[in-house]
């Protein structure tokens, strides 16, 4: 490929001078600027703030040595659309009443700028040098009557940015200079600051607990004794003589924090947890839920499963698609980077959990993402002060996820949002990952990967700043406009799609020996764990290219800069690698070798930095121990509400569809590109108005193959409220029945389980109900093990994300602890062998029978129907897993043999709800007679229609198949409980046949009732 | 019969390559992903290719204007031998982000030949967000595009922020009076959208989907043909394979719509 080495032609560098200069770009007047009628519109609805109109001006600011002549031609050639644009490099002369700058802060990541700077070097036919950028930045030209200065600060305070990452300045007509416009401001870092590594003194354990406190290293107190005791070592020290060290440095310690943090060692997951039951006496002590509740069912299901390939050592679990394909998935959270910038920490989220399926096995072709939110509700106006109010906060994390995966080129055909004040002290951002990989590489098995010793360590992608590293510097820093705003990161999905084509080329043609991705811990961590195949490593921090100087060696060791992927390749083909990613134009850097000595080792031009034995890490920790008590539901002064039977079920059931966590967020679900590659059989909407939520997504991941990939995920939080036990085991059973309702294999379902939890190490004054949430845990746990072992999900991958809490301040200064609810997120998939077989929700044709399958029970405990009164009760939905699997199977069977018509599960909100989401999708009317819904006992009208119980679907057929469709069920509970009536026609429920109707609402109404409260946003 | 060779794009943050190479195998072609760096170093020539396509996708992250940058890099390094390729009676189509990138090439529209100058423009969805969603589009058959032969009517999925067709009046009824317009969004019976949303996603002039040069064998188009290039990627397709079933008909498993715009291509280079 051509490189450009030319500069300047004509002129020698003393000739012209880096400089900066300010283009603003805006579009033709005649041109509607759909960005700034956004704004005008939230401004409107968000804070009753009334704008005239809103003009939004692009700026570069360009910080480089060019000449009049190039500056014209990039303006020209690049950076204005003829048709569409003016632009200028004086400030643009639009009317306004105000007008808003918002740019970014120093360090953080400016995508656009960096693709500037490449169209500029294409253009001129140069390279930027040292000391050269381009900043992109906004001005909104806002005119209205009677606008104040605190309005626009608003504005810009609480809808363009965000004063972690941004900062903004506010002008008045009269302030404005039409000369100077908004100035130069450059967001450069500059840090003055000589690398430096400081060495530790471990005298004693306070000492250590001192320094661990002074530098945030976050070390646990009952590990100081371990580190210390290794470094204090007579033997320990003689060695490390040899190579120039002798206490402890802080590259060495901040590499042991990592890996003992809870993040990367799931502390929690392998602790002691001693557990009693407070009604019944029982105690148990729980070593390593992990390895219980885990591990062992996954395992013994691996024995079982011969589609089960690789699970629970890789970045992600692995399954068999075909003969020639395997399949990938994971799932992580972004929770606390979310919850101070939603947009970066979502985007950061997204994109960072889509390097896991490319750094599992020799790497893989990413396929499908998806999103699941817990959020506060969206119109919060009560006294509590979150960072971000929730409704910002979600249009911030739907925005991150939307740029990250469609700019990634991956479909995101299946997401989730629910909305409890348990989320307002911190958010859940769930992203799951899909991948594609072929069953070998190079005549190896693809999902097997070793480091051996004399390979060379590379970093791929991104370069490093003082991004994601914890708040040391943040804290012992003086602040000042130079200084990088590191902590909160912006993925860049550009970069990283660059990088994924390249190693994707790379596998291809056997150059990858292992590869990993670079995420929470940054190197410390890639390295730290690839090194344990070969047994030792040698890393040259020296090596590592930074996006500025002065950052200090264990920075550079732990900094979490994304789009980074570690990889080991044979020194043979280091050229052709290193051509490959040219051409790709990724940056590749050998930054070390592998060894055999059982040594990190770590120096910075030569000076050692680290030098400690890999094994130390897997010996001699003591486990994290936690008291966890149970109390059932009534020791905690639960009781059943009384509430008799309502006489307006209309009413109801239209209030109940209009419910945040019930109605239709269809423009969530049209911002993501969900059928990108090609592949989509099943999208997220569904139904004759294309408007209604698909049970499950299924792709065809190989085009020339008619099998399919489905997809589906379950959040039921609401039920922890009752008992996390029932919570898990019925999430497990949603995400089941979703996949069964689009024709997914019984006999082929692999698990991701994502948990959430508040924090459960007890404190009497910080918090108080620990050991409840603990024991929560372990029943959790105690659940996900029974139902994937009846039935038969292995645990394909996993995460913990351990403190679900945040402290918010209310209307009297006063701070509020509030915890989420104990949630776990359970995704599931499934191989469809013929995508034929493949059905959807919506009712298909009038005169077709309606059933309930699965038996009904009184079960509204933590309903949509309670929380709609304000209730919980204690009736929680429970599983019956023995029961429900012999009914999946006859259903499979029936869908199978071509005798479903539609098939939808019955979930949150209950059968009423699910049958009008049936009816709505087809457009067609129901005649309901709910006498012969299938009940363990005679339940009346609001239970039948309200009750959550799990293992139950709606499936109609059509009326020649009954004979057949109730042979194939028959043995199990169904009922055919009605029929589908005309288009466009009524839904009419009844008590029993020839009563009067309970309901009889139109489709129409509804659906309008369903669309109203969140069906107006685009 | 001579092998029809398609160049499809590959590189720099584009996506949709895999889909669209294998719609065109899929229709009888061979195709080659081929990174831009490819060509740019000259390792690749266009000589060899009766097809070139530009791909949808995200290229240089969509930044400074959708296929703003990719134009500027394409234009500089390979700018010349491209205008060679159409002058030698090839094909040119590009989907999303490549018609986006063949405007600001000014290969569309090419009124007068002109293939240089930028004319009409894909600007910012009127609705202000980045939409996914299944049109309907109205094919022009007085126009001289090679890829919608014979056909009247389809559906396809449209996926992009930037994808409001824009231009002066002057070149709107240049591209009027050169049957230049290929595609405009329709209802489901194939009436004009009439600038309705969401029938017409984005708020084009005319309802523009998609232009032609005037020769038609440069083709651009917003909606994506390679995403439908499987009964099954229809959003109505299970309502219909049952309806299907039970009048006891089979599905029509014969070419999508999609797979019939590069049918065309492919068997116009084979006749040529």
């Amino acid at each position: 490929m051509a490189i450009h080495t030319t500069r300047k032609k004509g002129l020698s560098p003393d000739q012209v001078k880096i400089m900066p200069y300010r283009l603003e770009i805006t579009l033709k007047p005649e041109l509607l600027d759909a960005e700034g009628e956004g704004l005008r519109k939230k401004a409107s609805a968000y804070f009753g703030i009334h704008l005239d109109q809103v003009r939004t001006i692009h700026i570069l600011t360009i910080d480089a040595a060019l000449t009049p002549e190039q500056l014209q031609k990039i303006q020209s050639e690049a950076f204005t659309n003829p048709v569409t644009q003016v632009s200028s490099y004086d400030p643009l002369p639009l009317t306004f009443d105000w007008t808003i700058w918002v740019g970014f802060r120093p360090g953080v990541r400016d995508n656009p700028g960096a693709t500037a700077i490449e169209a500029i070097e294409d253009v001129l036919g140069l390279k930027f040098g040292a000391g050269e950028a381009v900043y992109t930045s906004k001005r909104y030209c806002v005119t209205g009557d009677a606008l104040r200065a605190q309005d626009m600060d608003q504005i810009a305070g609480e809808l363009l940015a965000n004063d972690i990452i941004q900062q903004w300045r506010i002008y008045s007509r009269s302030e404005w200079n039409d000369h100077d416009g908004i100035g130069f401001i450059l967001p450069k870092v500059k840090l003055d600051h000589q690398p430096t590594v400081t060495t530790i003194p471990v005298d004693s354990d306070e000492t250590l607990a001192a320094i661990s406190d002074e530098r945030n290293l976050a070390l646990n107190p009952n590990d100081i004794p371990t580190i210390r005791t290794y470094f204090s070592d007579a033997s320990v020290r003689s060695v490390r003589q040899q190579v120039g060290l002798s206490d402890p440095t802080d590259v060495e310690l901040e590499y042991i924090s990592q890996a003992r943090s809870d993040h990367c060692n799931h502390n929690t997951f392998r602790g002691l947890f001693h557990y009693q039951d407070l009604a019944t006496g029982e105690t148990a002590d729980e070593d390593s839920l992990f390895k219980t509740y885990i591990e062992a069912p996954t395992l013994f299901l691996k024995e079982k499963k011969d589609w089960v390939v690789s699970v629970l050592w890789d970045n992600a679990g692995v399954g068999r698609f075909d003969d020639d394909h395997y399949y990938v998935i994971t799932g992580e959270t972004h929770n606390s980077p979310s919850n101070m910038e939603a947009y970066g920490g979502a985007i950061t989220g997204i994109v960072g959990v889509y390097r896991d399926p490319l750094g599992t096995g020799k790497g893989s072709r990413l396929i499908m993402g998806s999103y699941g939110y817990c959020v506060g509700h969206r119109d919060y106006d009560g006294p509590l002060r979150p960072r971000l109010h929730p409704r910002r906060l979600l249009d911030g994390v739907i925005e991150g996820v939307r740029d990250g995966g469609n700019k990634s080129g991956i479909p995101t055909p299946f997401g989730q949002v629910t909305f409890h004040p348990g989320y307002m002290g911190k958010c859940l951002v769930f992203v799951t990952a899909l991948g594609l990989m072929p069953t070998r590489v190079g005549g190896a098995p693809a999902e097997e990967k070793k480091t051996t010793a004399g390979e060379l360590l590379v970093m791929c992608g991104g370069r490093v700043g003082k991004d994601g590293i914890h708040g040391v510097t943040a804290s012992s820093e003086v602040f000042s406009a130079h200084t990088p705003a590191g902590h909160v990161q912006i993925g860049d999905p550009y970069t990283q799609k660059k990088m994924h084509d390249f190693l994707l080329t790379a596998r291809d043609e056997d150059m990858i020996r292992f590869i990993t991705d670079n995420g929470g811990g940054g190197l410390s961590s890639s390295v730290g764990e690839s090194a344990r195949f070969s047994g030792g490593c040698e890393v040259m921090l020296d090596k590592v290219p930074l996006k500025y100087e002065g950052l200090d060696q264990w920075e550079i060791w732990v900094s979490e800069s994304q789009e980074r992927m570690t990889v080991a390749i044979h020194p043979r083909d280091l050229d052709r690698f290193m051509a490959l990613s040219r051409l790709h134009a990724v940056e590749s850097t050998v930054i070390g070798r592998y060894t055999d000595t059982g040594k990190l080792h770590i120096t910075y031009n030569n000076t050692p930095c680290a030098y400690v034995d890999l094994d130390f890490l897997e010996s001699g920790f003591p486990k994290w121990e936690f008291e966890a008590e149970w109390q059932p539901p009534e020791m905690r002064g639960l009781t059943e509400p009384v509430l008799t039977p309502p006489t307006d079920y209309g009413t109801l059931m239209l209030d109940l569809l209009g419910r945040p966590n019930v109605c239709a967020k269809e423009w969530i679900v049209r911002q993501y590109d969900h059928e990108v590659q090609g592949g989509s059989v099943i999208k997220p909407l569904v139904g004759v108005d294309r408007d209604l939520p698909s049970d499950a997504a299924v792709v065809r991941p190989v085009l020339a193959s008619s099998k399919g990939l489905a997809f589906s995920q379950a959040l039921l939080p609401a039920y922890s409220a009752i008992d996390a036990y029932h919570m898990t085991a019925c999430t497990i059973d949603e995400a089941v029945r979703r996949l069964l309702s689009v024709g997914g294999d019984l006999d082929h379902i692999g698990g991701v389980d994502n948990f959430c939890w508040p924090s459960i190490q007890f404190h009497p004054e910080k918090n108080p109900d620990g050991k409840f949430k603990a024991a929560q845990l372990v029943r959790s746990c105690r659940a996900l093990k029974d139902i994937c072992l009846a039935y038969e999900i292995p645990l394909l991958s996993g995460k913990d994300s351990m403190y679900v809490d945040g402290h918010l301040t209310g209307r009297y200064g006063e701070a509020h602890k509030i915890s989420a609810l104990e949630t776990l997120q359970f995704s599931a998939t499934s191989v469809i062998q013929n995508i034929d077989d493949c059905i959807t929700m919506d009712a298909k044709a009038p005169g077709d029978l309606i059933y309930v399958l699965g038996v009904t029970r009184n079960e509204l405990g933590a309903s949509e129907y309670y929380e709609h009164f304000g209730y919980v009760g204690t009736r929680v939905p429970k599983v019956h897993p023995e029961e429900s699997r012999r009914l999946y199977k006859a259903f499979a069977d029936a869908l199978q043999l071509g005798l479903v018509a539609s098939a939808h599960g019955i979930y949150r909100g209950g059968l009423g709800i699910h049958l009008a989401m049936v009816a709505m999708g087809g457009n067609m009317g129901m005649e309901i007679d709910l006498s012969t819904v299938p009940a363990d006992e005679a339940v009346p009208g609001h239970v039948c229609l309200f009750s959550e119980t799990p293992g139950r679907l709606i499936v109609t057929i059509a009326p020649e198949n009954r004979t057949a469709f109730e042979t194939v069920v028959t043995g199990n509970a169904f009922g055919q409980i009605g029929t589908v009536t005309q288009s466009g026609g009524d839904i009419i429920i009844r008590g029993a046949a020839g009563k009067e109707p309970l309901v009889s609402l139109s489709i129409a109404t509804l659906k309008s009732a369903w669309k109203a409260p969140l069906g107006d946003l685009i | 019969m001579k092998d029809v060779k398609v160049l499809v794009l590959t590189g720099y943050g584009l996506n949709c390559d895999l889909e669209t190479a294998y719609a065109f195998e899929n229709a009888g072609a061979t195709a080659y992903r081929v990174h831009i760096n490819r060509l740019v170093a000259n390792e690749i020539s266009l000589d060899d290719f009766q097809i070139i396509a530009f791909v949808g996708g995200f290229s240089w992250g969509d930044d400074h204007g959708a296929g703003v940058v990719h134009a500027v890099r394409f234009r500089t390094h390979v700018g010349e031998a491209l205008l060679r390729f159409i002058d030698r009676g090839n094909l040119v189509i590009g989907i999303c982000n490549g018609f986006q990138t063949l405007v600001n090439l000014g290969l569309l529209p090419g009124i007068g030949g002109d293939y240089t100058t930028r004319s009409v423009a894909l600007t910012y969805n009127d609705c202000g967000n980045f939409r996914d969603d299944w049109v309907t589009l109205r094919l022009n058959k007085t126009s001289p595009c090679v890829f919608t032969r014979g056909m009247d009517i389809a559906e396809m999925p449209i996926r992009h922020g930037e994808g409001k067709f824009y231009a002066a009046e002057q070149t709107l009824q240049a591209l009027v009076q050169n049957h230049q317009i290929v595609a405009q969004y329709a209802d489901r019976e194939g009436n004009p959208a009439e600038g309705r949303f969401p029938l017409n996603p984005n708020g084009s002039i005319l309802d523009i989907a998609g232009i032609c040069d005037e020769t038609g064998r440069v083709f651009g188009l917003m909606p994506h043909p390679e995403a439908y290039n499987h009964y099954s990627n229809h959003p109505d397709w299970i309502r219909e394979k049952d309806l299907r079933k039970r009048t006891g008909e089979n599905m029509d498993h014969g070419p999508t719509p999609g797979i019939r715009m590069f049918q065309n291509a492919v068997s116009y280079m084979h006749t040529k």
